[in-house]
């Protein structure tokens, strides 16, 4: 190949020169070399155009990249912003497709996260409640008020056999803080510095005691919390507990620190301050975030205590429908014992049955009925009365219409020793009344003008009678009220003579004046008649009554003595009759 | 975010928690860097548009009674050396301490500040001392806790110095 044939090209001849042997030699030339020379032109081309081809940039880019970072933290540094700007960019372009991605990622997360907080809510209430009426629960409260603390945060405290509370990730060289995570309840100062401090801390220790590097501070302890203290290779976990932790919560940090270790050693090695490769340790962190709360109760205390408070309730429920069924018996005992006609002389109760002797007037007010309106079970009420007379002075009325026995028209009333009856009585129950009245006990003297007897009643309604205008068969609207106290007095005849077994025939008889021919006096006389009996049928009488028609027979002898004006009448004849007659209003 | 953590040295006295405190708003107690020799502090600082958070850990002072603990200052991304410009020996005491802070975290950047330079006219810490210094690749800036000065740009002008290393940072002897 040492015969390059552009080398050969300055020394040749001008081609219009050209010999035979030249353009033979050419020949032969591009014959054998035409390959070589394709290949020497594409070689010069590349080093005439050294501008990169894309294409050959992709095939070695990768390897490019590993390579560079593998030397330093260059390439990171100048893509970082074009990456945040091109992250930037798409979230503001396509939210869906970022949330999309990350959504396999962060669901798990907010899951956890809530069912944490969930838990740990309902685990909170469920121990007030249970604390909220035991004596213990009483006294915590106390503290709660005392102490200005929420009584389920008290409840918490007090029931807790230990919480994790924070868990700190510290760079183990610098004392930095790679990451930090604490429940919800925790009270957190200022974590990067208590990083420091903490690293500090195990330094002093480390120093003040001759230690070596592997040897480190293992836990202290500070009143209700202890910290724990988790060596690795290159970071530490730090945990802060409130209360007595088991060992196996140890093991537990162990691993979690192990797996942080093996998950995150580029990123612990090459550690430079930047903590944001490290907030993908949360999982691991809050895997540490243990709590143990003891029982509220030892098992089976619960059921004991669900019995006594049944028994309670029980005997609570049976003492106060005891307390109540006392209280009406002493009701009514002492109802009896005011009650007229009633003497208690003996009284006892004794679980639920009650027993009550005494004397009973028999007039008097039943017992036994005041024992249902007591509301008690009469059952339960053994009740023993004997009979005998009672002077009561309340009991002269009752016991004067038990011996006189008045009709319903009939009211008795006492006015000191002298029994009063007013209202409508037979003259034979009047009769009686006057012979037994003075032999009713506590009775001295009786007074009757109040009352009515039928003789008394017929007299007045006799006494009544219908003016009418000349001609005329109409009752006139100041005569109608004269028939409605007739019709009043009817009602009270027939009330009071329906219990002696006589009727009462009221005769309602129509007459005329000489005016006109006789026949239409008759028939004047007859509608006036008729007229009245119209409007008495519209009052309501006892079955007792019975109203006829007719016409008066001293028409014309009145005529005659010029009595005209007292002719234009219809006159009533109230009778009492044998009751031999049904109940029926007859018009002749 | 960022964090770094950064040393405060220097002599007994020489004002290290003073511009720590003109810095943060402190929150534990010096009672701290009696009994263990060290408070940490944290600070965030804004360099570059990149928000910085500089955890400060604020060591004893260092003196014939306690030494400084190699172990506080390891890990760290950079120190600040304190000196009490009306003491000579804290300049001595600054220098054994960078070679200490050298000899144990590397060579990180560091800056020096000379404190109470609100009474200048007191200093035992000559200007040649101080050019000397600044020969052997020392940033030396100037400051008083007591008045406020130069603290702010200390700070960051070392968190400066911590994303931007450069050889003047460190020390060349």
């Amino acid at each position: 190949m040492s015969s390059d044939p552009h080398r050969s090209r300055p020394d040749s001849p001008p081609s219009e020169g050209l010999t035979s042997f030249d353009e033979d030699w050419t020949q032969l030339r591009t014959l054998l070399l035409a390959p070589e020379q394709t290949q020497l032109d594409e070689l010069r081309e590349r080093l005439d155009n050294r501008s990169v081809h894309p294409r050959e940039v992709s095939l070695v880019l990768p390897e490019a990249f590993a390579v560079r970072g593998e030397k330093d933290q260059q390439l990171s540094n100048v893509l970082t912003p074009y990456v945040e700007d091109g992250f930037a960019a798409a979230v503001r372009k396509s939210p869906r497709a970022i949330v999309d991605a990350i959504a396999p990622i962060m669901r798990p997360a907010i899951r956890q996260a809530i069912t944490r907080a969930l838990r740990s809510m309902m685990q909170s209430f469920n121990q007030s409640l249970n604390e909220s009426l035991s004596v213990r629960g009483l006294r915590w409260r106390v503290e709660a008020w005392h102490t200005g603390k929420p009584f389920a945060e008290v409840v918490l405290l007090h029931t807790l056999r230990y919480r994790v509370e924070q868990v700190f990730l510290i760079h183990r060289e610098t004392g930095l803080l790679l990451h930090h995570v604490t429940v919800d309840a925790a009270v957190v100062q200022d974590q990067h510095v208590i990083s420091g401090m903490l690293t500090a801390i195990q330094s002093f220790v480390r120093d003040s005691f001759g230690a070596s590097q592997d040897q480190t501070l293992d836990h202290f302890q500070v009143g209700d919390w202890t910290v724990w203290i988790e060596e690795g290779s290159h970071a530490y976990l730090a945990g802060v507990i409130r209360g007595a932790p088991p060992a196996t919560l140890r093991e537990d940090f162990h691993a979690a620190l192990h797996d942080i270790h093996a998950q995150h050693v580029d990123a612990l090695v090459n550690f430079d301050g930047d903590a944001a490769p490290f907030k993908a340790t949360q999982s691991h962190l809050e895997g540490c975030l243990q709590a143990h709360h003891e029982s509220s109760w030892p098992a089976g205390t619960s059921k004991v205590w669900m019995l006594v408070g049944l028994i309670l309730t029980a005997s609570v429920w049976l003492g106060w429908i005891a307390y109540q069924a006392h209280a009406r018996w002493s009701e009514l005992v002492t109802k009896l014992r005011a009650e007229p006609g009633i003497v208690v002389t003996v009284v006892r109760s004794a679980w639920g049955n009650y027993y009550v002797k005494g004397l009973w007037y028999p007039l008097a007010k039943d017992p036994s009925g005041m024992v249902i309106d007591a509301g008690l079970d009469p059952s339960t009420v053994t009740a023993v009365w004997s009979p005998y007379y009672a002077l009561d002075s309340q009991l002269i009325a009752t016991r004067a219409q038990s011996i006189l026995q008045p009709p319903n028209t009939v009211k008795l009333t006492l006015e000191g020793e002298t029994l009063v009856a007013t209202g409508f009585a037979s003259s034979e129950w009047v009769r009686e009344m006057r012979r037994l009245a003075v032999f009713v006990p506590g009775i001295s003297r009786y007074r009757a003008d109040g009352l009515v007897t039928p003789s008394d009643l017929i007299e007045r309604i006799n006494r009544a009678e219908v003016r009418f205008s000349s001609g005329s068969s109409t009752v006139e609207a100041s005569q109608r009220a004269a028939l409605g106290t007739v019709a009043a007095l009817l009602r009270d005849l027939d009330q009071s003579v329906s219990q002696s077994g006589q009727w009462v025939m009221l005769e309602v008889l129509g007459s005329a004046d000489e005016t006109g021919s006789e026949s239409t006096n008759i028939q004047l006389s007859k509608a006036r008649a008729d007229a009245v009996l119209a409007i008495l049928e519209g009052e309501r009488f006892g079955q007792s009554t019975t109203i006829t028609t007719g016409i008066a027979p001293g028409v014309k002898q009145r005529a005659l003595k010029g009595e005209s004006a007292g002719q234009r009448i219809a006159s009533l004849r109230a009778t009492l009759v044998p009751s031999t007659r049904g109940t029926e209003i007859s018009r002749p | 975010m960022m964090q770094k953590k950064i040393c405060m040295l220097g002599g007994f006295a020489v004002g290290k928690t003073s511009l720590v405190r003109r810095f943060v708003s402190n929150m534990f107690s010096d009672h701290y860097q009696t009994t263990i020799g060290v408070t940490v502090e944290k600070k965030n600082v804004t360099v570059d548009n990149r928000d910085v958070m500089l955890m400060l850990w604020d060591l004893y002072g260092d003196d014939e009674f306690q030494r400084v603990r190699d172990s506080y200052l390891r890990g760290s991304s950079g120190y600040i050396l304190v000196m009490d410009g009306t003491r000579k020996v804290t300049l001595d005491t600054a220098l054994a301490l960078q070679q200490t802070a050298a000899r144990t975290v590397g060579a990180v950047p560091f800056v020096s500040i000379i404190n109470k330079a609100d009474v200048r006219s007191e200093w035992e810490i000559t200007e040649c001392a101080i050019e000397q210094l600044r020969e052997r690749g020392w940033p030396v800036l100037f400051g008083s806790a007591k008045l406020g000065q130069g603290v702010e740009e200390l700070f960051v002008t070392l968190a400066t110095r911590m994303g931007n290393p450069s050889p003047r940072s460190t020390d060349r002897s």
